[in-house]
């Protein structure tokens, strides 16, 4: 029983950090509709971001916030780069701008930043919480947290008449411009906070492995994590990571040992399709959202 | 760049310089080796600094007048871990001249292995590629020249027996759930019914930055000793996860693939956790000091100062220190040095250890591992200290797996 225990805490605060990647995915198709691909080459970039601040000899508390600064900076260029004369244009090319981004950073980010592993130290204590036979890792806890606190504050932004306006552009592109939102403006915007957004998944996935390309492969939970939530829904972040980090925990805790290798990717791939089979708006999603 | 590696952008664009800068005016005969392996795919972790010390200990030759009047050219070039890529990168290096071939990749290398040989051009695969290359005998171009994983494995597990006894004990082993993590498997099972001990698999999904569900295993295994088997970033997950779990550094073992950048990531807690070394680490070697010498401090080098000394980098200078002593051989007599000469020059070399940078090697027609020696180091908080002495672990009982998947080769 400790064990199942031990596995579900695990896998729930896992997921909760799955939902930090995730989160940068939704905001981006909340506010501009565009399913972006990039986003775990985004978590890598703000890593590097990150560690790069540090290595000039300032603390973790003041590198965060300026890489903050940095990535919001990099999504208004995306934007304006790349994105802008793609308004209007057929999603499906948006896709493949994004993945080409994706592709892009991961080659060129460790090129110019080099690729060996980069370490970002968070003061966090390696101890685990113990409570009877469970142990609790501490930066999957503080991931959690995080996780929901930034859920929290994109709930709110998206009630504030910014917010709104985001949703206005997610919503049709042409209306908008209609009634003078500035829909270039609402997707760099969106940009900029899936960038600040991949700050803090890139710190804290960076502190527990290491900053390197390998962050970017974090996209394939997220992915299921939106599938799984909806991919307009914040809310669904949270609970799609939930289930995402506790199935792919739990399940290979008991059935690796006995198939011989890990489970976890298949559990995952089996999440995506069977939801896209079932319910393809995931479970808190809009009905009316064009499948990815 | 604080700590940073000369990145792969730079190192590529530096080729040319190597080319044509230190290969200078045409000399008697100009020695090419194609160094064509992944700088942005999945064996980042090491390529750049491994890649910068082959350079670099190839600029040390010709700065030292080469072999006999012979220069040696590095041809470097970026497969990104894809066979389709390295194919076409081993055609151009071919076209170019080269007649040895480091890919620092499995999938690249096994990709070409074949052709390789049927074009009797060398390959060298230390550290990756497939183990039973050793066997010369079926593949008389491709030599592993350094310990195999199945040495590896036995290396650990035989510092295991010394340090702590084997008989009744429980091994972990925590792997990447690829063929490269499996590859302990064979040896291990061996091991167990020799030794009596009782050991256990743990795979986590690639590329390893979760593993949570293996550990919680692990810990209620309560094993006696851990081997981790994983690479690249995964490396310091395993370790901070473990030692999250109650698992000692002290009980931690390691494959080849953890190095300097790993202690960094892992930080204070990762004093004591010991791996198998196939060259030592350090800039305390003959051959190190005479490249930063002649090679790093007139500003020649092709990287990042930082790195000269480290694992990878040493690594890297060790395979071409090898490579160079088989040419050297290979055109005792005025022979030209062609892939035929170069491979009869590998399997004359008896005794070598690069001025002490790596354990002796001895090459034959047969063993193209060199004998799978190898040391145990531990980590003190700042660098790897030796823990055991450079050796080969069960040597009868490894040739005997090289031998066994060696035979099912081409069936």
């Amino acid at each position: 029983m400790a064990y199942f225990l031990e596995l579900l805490i695990s896998g729930a605060l896992t997921g909760l950090m799955y939902a930090l990647v995730a989160l940068g995915f939704v905001l981006i198709y909340k506010s501009a509709g565009v399913p972006n691909l990039a986003q775990g080459a985004l978590v890598m970039t703000a890593g590097y971001a990150v560690w790069l601040v540090m290595s000039w000899g300032l603390p973790v508390w003041a590198a965060i916030p300026i890489a903050g600064a940095i990535m919001f900076g990099f999504g208004l260029v995306v934007e304006r780069l790349l994105l802008r004369r793609m308004v209007g244009q057929p999603v499906i090319m948006v896709v493949m701008l994004t993945l080409g981004l994706e592709i892009l950073l991961r080659g060129l980010v460790p090129g110019i930043l080099g690729s060996a592993p980069k370490p970002i130290d968070l003061g966090i204590d390696f101890a685990p919480i113990i409570i009877g036979d469970v142990f609790i890792n501490r930066t999957s806890l503080y991931g959690g947290i995080a996780a929901l606190v930034l859920v929290g504050a994109a709930l709110a932004f998206f009630r504030t008449r910014l917010g709104t306006k985001l949703r206005a552009v997610s919503d049709d592109h042409v209306s908008s411009w209609a009634v003078g939102i500035s829909v270039e403006r609402a997707i760099g915007i969106s940009w900029g906070l899936a960038g600040v957004a991949a700050v803090v998944a890139g710190a804290l996935w960076g502190s527990s492995q290491g900053v390197d390309w390998t962050l970017s492969a974090l996209l394939f939970p997220a992915v299921a994590v939106v599938i799984l939530g909806g991919v307009d829904s914040i809310h669904g972040v949270v609970l799609g990571g939930i289930l995402v980090g506790v199935l792919g925990t739990v399940i290979p805790g008991y059935l690796d040992s006995v198939a011989g290798g890990s489970t976890r990717d298949v559990v995952t791939s089996l999440i995506i399709l069977l939801t896209i089979m079932i319910r393809p708006f995931g479970m808190f999603g809009r009905e009316d959202i064009e499948r990815i | 760049m604080k700590g940073g590696q000369m990145n792969w952008m730079r190192k590529l664009a530096l080729t040319t310089a190597l080319v044509v800068g230190v290969a200078g005016p045409i000399h008697a005969e100009e020695i090419k080796f194609g160094l064509l392996q992944d700088f942005t795919a999945v064996y980042t972790f090491v390529t750049g600094q491994y890649n910068q010390g082959q350079q670099d200990y190839l600029r040390l030759v010709n700065e030292e007048g080469g072999i006999g009047g012979n220069t040696f050219t590095a041809i470097v070039r970026d497969t990104g871990n894809q066979p389709q890529r390295g194919i076409e990168a081993y055609n151009r290096a071919k076209e170019e001249g080269a007649i040895l071939f480091d890919f620092l990749s499995t999938p690249v290398s096994a990709a070409i292995l074949d052709q390789a040989q049927s074009d009797k051009n060398v390959v060298i695969t230390p550290a990756h590629g497939r183990g039973d290359a050793s066997d010369g005998t079926v593949f008389p171009y491709v030599f592993p020249m350094m310990a195999t994983y199945w040495a590896q494995a036995a290396n650990l597990v035989e510092y295991m027996k010394q340090t702590g006894g084997l008989e009744g004990k429980k091994i972990a082993i925590v792997h990447i759930d690829s063929p490269f993590g499996r590859e302990p498997g064979p040896i291990l099972q061996a091991l167990s019914e020799q030794e009596k001990f009782e050991f256990k698999a743990f795979p986590y999904a690639s590329p390893g930055n979760e593993q949570s569900s293996a550990w919680s295993e692990v810990r209620r295994y309560r094993p006696d000793y851990v081997m981790i088997w994983g690479a690249g970033g995964g490396q310091a997950v395993s370790v901070r996860t473990a030692i999250q779990n109650g698992i000692r550094p002290e009980q931690i073992h390691s494959v080849i693939w953890l190095a300097e950048t790993d202690a960094a990531n892992v930080g204070p807690q990762m004093k004591g956790v010991k791996r198998f070394e196939a060259t030592a680490s350090g800039m305390d070697h003959p051959i190190i000091q005479r490249i930063n010498e002649k090679v790093i401090a007139p500003g020649k080098g092709s990287g990042e100062t930082a790195n000269v000394g480290n694992s990878y980098y040493n690594l890297g200078v060790a395979t071409m220190a090898v490579a160079v002593e088989a040419a050297r051989l290979g055109a005792e007599g005025g022979a030209t040095i062609n892939g035929d000469a170069l491979k009869a020059g590998f399997e004359k070399i008896a005794g070598y250890d690069a001025e002490g940078l790596m354990p002796a090697i001895t090459i034959t027609g047969a063993d193209h591992q060199g004998g799978g020696a190898g040391r145990v180091s531990e980590w003190d908080g700042e660098k790897w200290v030796p823990v055991s002495e450079w050796h080969a672990a069960y040597p009868d009982l490894v040739r005997k797996v090289i031998e066994e998947s060696a035979s099912h080769y081409g069936k």
